[in-house]
């Protein structure tokens, strides 16, 4: 009998929350970006980061991603490439080993898709930044994928001579694609 | 001079190729040693993308030259000894050799290292692999080495042999290859060419005299 009410009460306070807590399937999920190297289009992925994700669609005023990457998973399948980006003039693993997203508030745009806005933070720079959502939800199931632009220099990605956009674009479209599943309550 | 090669002369096609190939890739030996020891920063990367415009170059033009010694065949060998003739023919196939591979090793390890390339900025140029390729990288960046010592090696013998007939047979050999000198010295052969051993369908150099 304690148990059901306690259920009750617990699934109670979840839908007046008014968010679903998703956890992220970690082998089907991908943040993904793509650059451009001499003008040329290069695509790259960090393999491992952590996603904390509450929506529902109905209420967009609950919910809340927040995303952690583990900067030195970067793989863009050049080993030069990818050794240079743990250098002090690109993320410096050593010192910012993560970047963070978290967003402050979602809304309808008029095209009725939704936007998330929230601050990413790269290395020790923070600015906010706006996702394009698209959230669909199957039962337990739902797929998330949120896209962006970014411009590196905004966040020291590139240092000194490496500012030189000539070589490595500023422009960087960052995609995620998160396979979600419902947890329980 | 004449453009195509003659039974005594280089044309000026042949040599065009021949000095324009000789320095770019003379210059790129430099320039690949030179350019390893940069610091890695954006200009490392564009003197890299120079070297591999310049040997996409070389290998175009090699491509040419090969194309274009079919039909032209080389002016008949001045009298040597048989060893020299087949050293000399030896070298000149291991220029050959290494004037493609050259090119095409860099291309590869290009590829498979998964870095893009362009023609001086101009055209984007195909990998050669389907993106990276850790394996072949090393294998392929192994050989550009290798390949290396192999031109500097055949390049001596090369050069070499073109001073020895120049300073000490005193034969033609090299001007004859050289731009502007179409001809030989009026000069008669020098009392060295009777020590040396004719074949019977090669007699005494007869140049277009002046
Ligand atoms: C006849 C043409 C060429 C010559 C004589 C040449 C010569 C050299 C030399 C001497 C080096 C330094 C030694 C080494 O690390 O291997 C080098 C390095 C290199 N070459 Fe070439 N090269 C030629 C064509 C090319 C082409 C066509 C490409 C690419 C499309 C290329 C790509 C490279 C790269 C990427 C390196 C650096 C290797 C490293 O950093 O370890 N090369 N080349
Ligand atoms: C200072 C440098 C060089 C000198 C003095 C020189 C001189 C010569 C001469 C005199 C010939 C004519 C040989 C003959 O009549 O049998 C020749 C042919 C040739 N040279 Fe060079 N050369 C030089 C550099 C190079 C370089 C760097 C390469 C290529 C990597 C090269 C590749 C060739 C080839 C392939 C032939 C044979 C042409 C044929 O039979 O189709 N040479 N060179």
């Amino acid at each position: 009998m304690k148990t059901v009410l306690l259920f009750v009460l617990a699934s109670g306070f979840c839908a007046s929350a008014g968010a679903r807590d998703w956890s992220t399937d970690a082998a089907a999920s991908k943040l993904g970006f793509s650059g451009t190297y001499q003008n040329e289009k290069f695509e790259g992925q960090f393999k491992k980061f952590d996603a904390v994700i509450s929506f529902d669609a109905a209420d967009l005023s609950k919910a809340k991603f927040d995303v952690t990457v583990d900067v030195a998973s970067v793989n863009t399948a050049n080993e030069e490439r990818d050794g240079s980006l743990k250098d002090k003039e690109f993320f410096d693993f050593a010192k910012f080993p993560k970047a963070h997203f978290v967003t402050s508030a979602f809304r309808k745009a008029a095209d009725g898709s939704i936007e998330a806005d929230g601050t990413l933070t790269v290395r020790d720079k923070s600015k906010p930044v706006t996702l394009k959502v698209k959230f669909s939800e199957a039962g337990d199931k739902a797929t998330l994928d949120a896209d962006t632009k970014l411009n590196r220099l905004d966040f020291d990605v590139g240092s000194g001579d490496w500012k030189d956009t000539s070589i490595i674009g500023a422009d960087v479209l960052v995609h995620a694609h998160l396979s979600l599943t419902a947890k329980a309550g | 001079m004449p453009i195509r090669n003659t039974d005594h002369a280089w044309g000026s096609i042949n040599k065009a190729f021949h000095w324009i190939l000789a320095l770019l890739i003379i210059g790129m030996g430099f320039l690949g040693w030179y350019m390893t020891w940069l610091p890695n920063a954006p200009g490392k990367i564009k003197i890299y993308a120079l070297h591999k415009s310049i040997g996409l170059t070389i290998l175009a033009l090699v491509l040419l030259r090969i194309l274009w010694r079919q039909f032209d065949r080389r002016p008949s060998e001045l009298p040597m000894p048989h060893w020299q003739a087949v050293a000399a023919r030896g070298v000149h196939i291991a220029l050959y050799g290494v004037m493609l591979l050259m090119p095409l090793s860099g291309w590869l390890f290009n590829s498979a290292g998964n870095f893009p390339l362009q023609w001086f900025g101009l055209f984007h140029v195909p990998s050669l692999t389907d993106g990276e390729n850790p394996a072949l990288k090393a294998i392929a960046g192994i050989t550009h080495l290798i390949l290396f010592w192999v031109l500097l090696v055949a390049f001596v013998l090369h050069a070499g042999g073109a001073l020895k007939h120049h300073f000490i047979d005193r034969d033609s050999t090299l001007r004859r290859m050289l731009p502007w000198g179409t001809r030989a010295e009026k000069s008669s052969p020098p009392p060295a060419m009777t020590a040396t051993h004719s074949t019977p369908n090669s007699s005494s150099p007869t140049e277009v005299k002046s």
